[in-house]
């Protein structure tokens, strides 16, 4: 008892003699940061400084004012060949790119897929076949490939007036390889609503089968189910579509609406949306820094992460409330968006949804050329195409072939002591422990991929690296075209990684 | 996010060791004989046997194709056999070429003995040898078959196909116990290839660059002028591996062996002065300036350091380290020499770290000799690089091609690894601001594409410098390389940081560390064994995204082999030809890469432990 009081009173002692300044943990914890960040900053602001003198002495004015200007830039394929202005110009870029990344990522999965199954067949030969495939592609790099095949596709024959008409299906040349279009049309937008109506009724039917599994355990095919019922609307719906017209008015309603709402509104609007969830996180840290006992302990870190959330949402508040441009740019992007979408509606009821034709040959000036009537790629696009799918599809076999083979063994054999068949017991036991496995890894070769769509700038595909360059060779606007590229890119990475890490949180085991 | 990529990654590279895992022997499988393993393994059933006919018709297609492909007459593969030197070297000046082979042979050299020291190489059977050249010779005859060859090509391939397969034959039937090395098998190789010099003319003319290159068909190919030289370095690497084997027994193997480590890392920023310099020191300057600062450094830097690291220096050591740091970033105001600036400043960084190497006598002359080591290599880099060269060329930076390529590889590796392990340490600390800056940096450039880097390092850089200061081309890309590729090195070291358990934290901080000692001796080297597999395959990725540095026109080897040589008159439309002796390059050296990658990973025991 006298010794625990005589501790007490030495640690009060301890207690009551401050630490000096310079030996006090946290104080050369924090001043050790902030020399770092002033360091940072400084040398920042330095460059910054000295660019901008530079850009002064040179005479390069570094505004935004070029989206707005007509370019002279003829572009080699896109939603628009020739942009009217040089905003325009980036934005055909953008969609270029995103059009070869999504369906790059979908051949490449669909690819790998086979490949990375086919290296795990038991048929010796697949097998080598398979990792012949996967180590050739992967070790040999992606611009050299790239420039590979488009060589292959420029040297091939030319294509002439004689070439033509075309009779096959598919058309090949040194201006690209022509095949089939199967076109949306007028009618398309009134038909996915049905289909959309459709997916209801679907989501409904295959709940209900589900219940009815559950309950009486028979084989219900509740997903068959769906699919025959999205099916079935998807055909009826070609031939009654157009009683779908009307929805054009409710768009055309939002329009109007989006068009009378005050800018404030919007403001109030987003201000607080970032109020909700900047408490919402700091109540959430109070509750994670809280003992089972209630106690709270915060450590210098834990408030500098408060402080830091507070802060990065006060200023974007602040942002959004002195910046009307902000809030009005929402608003017309929105009026704009149903007003296209009301147009979309406003058809001739006898539209079809879809319509398909032929690869042509036309000649509109000195030279022959594929005309519009066929999906055509042109060398550029097919050579970054086979590109980023060849590559990327090596990467995803080794992914998925690690995440099969990741699957214990024990597994399938308990399937099969269960009297499971071997398809199911692949369906229902080795997939969903493996696609825990390959879907992070996925993810981060989609974003390779998204990436790696950049290099097309090598073989003059127009997307947004490419036409950027143009842009800036011709206005000498190098900074703001550069800062768009970035800003464009990070939006996509986290874009991709925002949909991986929703599927990655899906997919985990649930556990205690 | 960033959790799941790091595992990710892991995963990737990891695939190979688990199948390495279970290290027991199998039982042995009696032989199949060539029927029965022909019905285990291709036609198991019916669908098996449909895949088997259907990919076999499709290999031979493949192979007729190519074959037809490489040996059509209307190929030009003397463009890529003439241009030999340009896609090397670009247009480094022929009178000086001896420079280069000094480079190639000290490397050869170091290969050597590093082979002999590390005891490199394993022991393969004999039989194994048979059956792959049984199935090399087999591949050859039926290549020969399908091929659009003339009759006498035909009759020729068709001799040596069947000539390898009776060696394999040969050596087949042979017993278990007989065993020959992997090296000498390679350094065989190595030896027909070069014997194939003296014999075979590859190539038609030698390249000699001016201003505008032009083909000067001179008597003596390709194959003809580097015949000599490449004897010369074969006999080079096969001497000094014989040197190592006889010398290692006779010193201390573990200093040696750190003596090679720090001469391989080192030697090629000397060897690059080598071949690209002939600097024009000027004594006066030499002797006035930068000896004396260099003597200044060393002497003062290493009292101070032999003090600094006593254990009981305390906080006065401490204090004067930070005024060091203080008065090094104070030299920035005032006009001086830029070498004093850094060297002051590398001081500061040694002074802050000598209590983490504090200890007895022996400790602190150790690491007043790497204060001294350090030195020599700044002053003689900075010296080396200010001082003018008198081998005067054509163009700005006259070596180009593959070796430009391995340069910028090379010193992309050497900088980026310690910046990205800095930058994972930072991510991981328990300082916030630290962690912030380095989470935006990483996270920013790993979310861009490198090509957009690289572009605005070539373009923009000179807008961001100081008056009279100026970067080359190469080094702002080779900057912009670095920053790139320690992002992503970032990322795998801090995999393996996230695998060091929290008890050895505890452990070290039991025994009375330091938070820098903790790092320093016991999370580093657990984490960065861990993070061997990611970080080679990031070095694999990186050497082949080189190739970009064709995209912003440098002369590298993909440029050349691209846009110069199709641009010669003689060989217009020559570019696949080229391409795919790129790209065969390429692939061998990854290739190898990845395999050797698989086999230290073996060999230090990752996965197992």
């Amino acid at each position: 008892m006298q010794s625990s009081a005589e501790e007490n009173s030495s640690t009060l002692k301890a207690v009551s003699q401050r630490v000096p300044l310079w030996r006090d943990v946290v104080v050369i914890k924090w001043v050790t940061q902030l020399g770092l960040l002033a360091v940072v900053v400084a040398s920042l602001w330095f460059l910054a400084g000295q660019a901008g003198d530079n850009l002064q002495a040179r005479n390069i004015n570094t505004g935004f004012d070029f989206l707005e200007r007509p370019p002279d830039i003829q572009l080699s394929e896109g939603i628009d060949t020739s942009p009217a202005t040089g905003g325009r110009a980036l934005w055909v870029g953008m969609v270029n790119t995103l059009r070869m990344a999504v369906v790059g990522i979908i051949f490449a999965t669909f690819l790998g897929v086979v490949v990375g199954l086919a290296r795990l067949s038991n048929n010796w030969l697949i097998k080598r076949l398979a990792g012949l495939w996967i180590e050739t592609l992967r070790n040999v790099p992606l611009l050299v490939q790239m420039i590979f095949y488009f060589a292959v596709l420029t040297a091939l024959p030319r294509v002439t007036l004689d070439s033509g008409p075309i009779h096959g299906w598919f058309h090949v040349s040194n201006k690209g390889i022509s095949m089939p279009r199967v076109f949306i049309s007028d009618g398309f937008y009134q038909w996915i609503t049905v289909v959309a109506v459709g997916c209801i009724a679907a989501y409904f039917i295959r709940n209900q089968r589900g219940k009815k599994h559950d309950l009486t355990g028979e084989d219900t095919h509740a997903a068959s189910w769906a699919f025959l019922t999205i099916c079935t609307f998807a055909i009826i719906g070609i031939f009654v579509h157009p009683i779908f017209s009307f929805v054009g008015e409710i768009f055309a309603g939002l329009a109007t609406l989006f068009e009378n709402i005050p800018t404030t509104l919007v403001k109030i609007l987003i201000a607080s949306v970032l109020i909700f969830f900047a408490s919402r996180w700091i109540r959430n840290f109070f509750a994670s820094r809280r003992s089972a006992t209630g106690h709270l302990s915060l450590i210098d870190d834990d408030i500098f992460r408060m402080v830091f959330v507070g802060t990065g949402a006060l200023i974007a508040i602040i942002v959004v409330i002195s910046w009307t441009g902000i809030s009005s740019w929402i608003l017309n992007s929105g009026r704009d968006l149903f007003q296209m979408l009301e147009a979309k509606f406003e058809v001739d009821g006898a539209a079809r949804p879809f319509g398909a034709m032929k690869p042509d040959i036309v000649k509109p000036g000195k030279f022959a050329n594929y005309g519009i009537n066929g999906l055509t790629m042109s060398p550029g696009f097919a050579a970054v195409f086979f590109g980023v799918v060849f590559y990327t599809s090596a990467f995803v076999a080794e992914i998925i072939r690690g995440g099969i083979l990741a699957v214990p063994k024990g597994q399938i054999e308990a399937g099969n002591a269960v009297g499971l068949s071997r398809s199911q017991s692949l369906r229902h036991i080795v997939l969903p422990q493996a696609i825990r496995i390959i879907l992070p890894p996925m993810g981060n070769q989609y974003l390779n991929l998204t990436k790696n769509t950049s290099l097309a700038i090598a073989v003059g595909y127009s997307d947004i690296v490419q036409v950027g360059q143009t842009v800036y060779n011709q206005t000498g606007k190098s900074l703001p075209v550069m800062a768009i590229w970035m800003l464009f890119y990070l939006a996509c990475s986290l874009t991709i990684s925002v949909i991986v890490n929703y599927y990655n949180v899906r997919m985990k085991i649930v556990e205690r | 996010m960033n959790s799941t990529n790091s595992t990710s990654q892991d995963l990737i590279n990891s695939d190979s060791s688990t199948e390495l895992a279970n290290n027991e022997l199998p039982p042995k499988v009696a032989a199949l004989s060539p029927t029965e393993w022909l019905k285990a393994n291709l036609f198991s059933n019916t669908f098996n046997s449909i895949l088997t006919v259907l990919s076999t018709a499709a290999i031979l297609l493949i192979i007729r194709g190519l074959l037809s492909f490489i040996f059509n007459p209307l190929r030009q593969w003397s463009a890529t056999a003439t241009n030999m030197r340009l896609l090397m070297t670009q247009a480094y000046p022929e009178h000086q070429y001896v420079r280069v082979w000094v480079s190639l042979g000290f490397l050869l050299f170091l290969t050597g003995i590093s082979l002999a020291f590390w005891r490199a190489g394993r022991r393969v059977q004999l039989s194994q040898v048979g059956k792959r050249l049984l199935i090399l010779g087999a591949f050859i005859v039926l290549a020969t078959l399908l091929a659009p060859f003339s009759n006498r090509a035909t009759i020729i391939w068709l001799i040596v196909g069947i000539l390898i397969v009776g060696i394999g034959l040969l050596l087949k039937p042979s017993h278990e116990d007989k065993t020959i090395s992997s090296l000498t098998l390679l350094s065989g190789a190595f030896l027909l290839a070069i014997l194939s010099l003296w014999v075979i003319p590859y190539g038609h003319h030698s390249y000699l660059s001016t201003r505008t290159p032009k083909i000067l068909a001179e008597s003596g190919t390709v194959a003809m002028t580097t015949k000599l030289p490449w004897t010369i370095m074969f006999l080079v690497a096969v001497c000094s591996y014989f040197l190592g084997s006889f010398v290692r027994e006779k010193i201390d193997e573990a200093k040696s062996k750190a003596l090679l480590s720090v001469t391989w890392l080192i030697s090629p920023l000397f060897l690059l002065f080598l071949v690209l310099r002939d600097p024009d020191f000027d004594t006066r300057h030499l002797f006035s300036t930068d000896v004396p600062i260099f003597l200044f450094f060393s002497i003062v830097g290493s009292v101070l350091l032999l003090w600094l690291t006593k254990p009981d220096v305390g906080e006065k050591g401490r204090v004067i380290s930070a005024a060091i740091l203080f008065i090094g970033f104070a030299t920035f105001l005032f006009q001086m020499l830029m070498i004093v600036r850094i060297l002051t400043l590398v001081l500061a960084f040694f002074a802050l770290a000598a209590p983490t190497f504090s200890g007895q006598k022996p400790a602190r002359i150790r690491y007043t000799k790497v204060w001294i080591a350090s030195m020599v290599i700044l002053c003689w880099l900075i010296t080396a690089i200010n001082t003018p060269s008198t081998a005067k060329v054509p163009g700005d930076f006259f070596i180009g091609g593959f070796a430009i390529t391995l340069m910028i590889f090379f010193f992309t590796m050497v900088l980026a690894f310690p910046l990205g392990v800095l930058l994972a340490l930072a991510r991981t600390s328990k300082f916030p601001i630290f962690r912030m800056i380095s989470t935006t940096f990483i996270e920013f450039i790993r979310g861009v594409p490198l090509i957009t880097i690289l572009i605005f390092f070539s373009v923009m850089v000179p807008l961001f410098l100081p008056d009279g200061m100026d970067l080359t081309e190469i080094a702002a890309v080779t900057i912009a390389f670095i920053i790139f590729e320690a992002a992503y090195l970032a990322e795998n070291v801090r995999g393996g940081l996230q695998s060091v358990t929290q008890g050895q934290h505890e452990a070290a901080e039991a025994v009375g560390m330091t938070n820098a000692q903790k790092t320093v001796f016991i999370v580093l080297p657990q984490a960065l064994r861990v993070a061997i597999p990611p970080m080679v395959g990031q070095i694999i990725a990186t050497f082949k995204e080189t190739g970009l540095l064709a995209i912003i026109g440098i002369f590298d080897f993909l440029y050349i082999a691209r846009s110069v040589i199709p641009g010669q008159t003689q060989f217009m439309g020559s570019t696949r030809e080229n391409l795919l002796f790129v790209s065969l390059v390429y692939l061998v050296i990854c290739f190898s890469m990845s395999k050797a990658s698989q086999r230290v990973e073996k060999r230090v025991g990752l996965g197992e432990r």
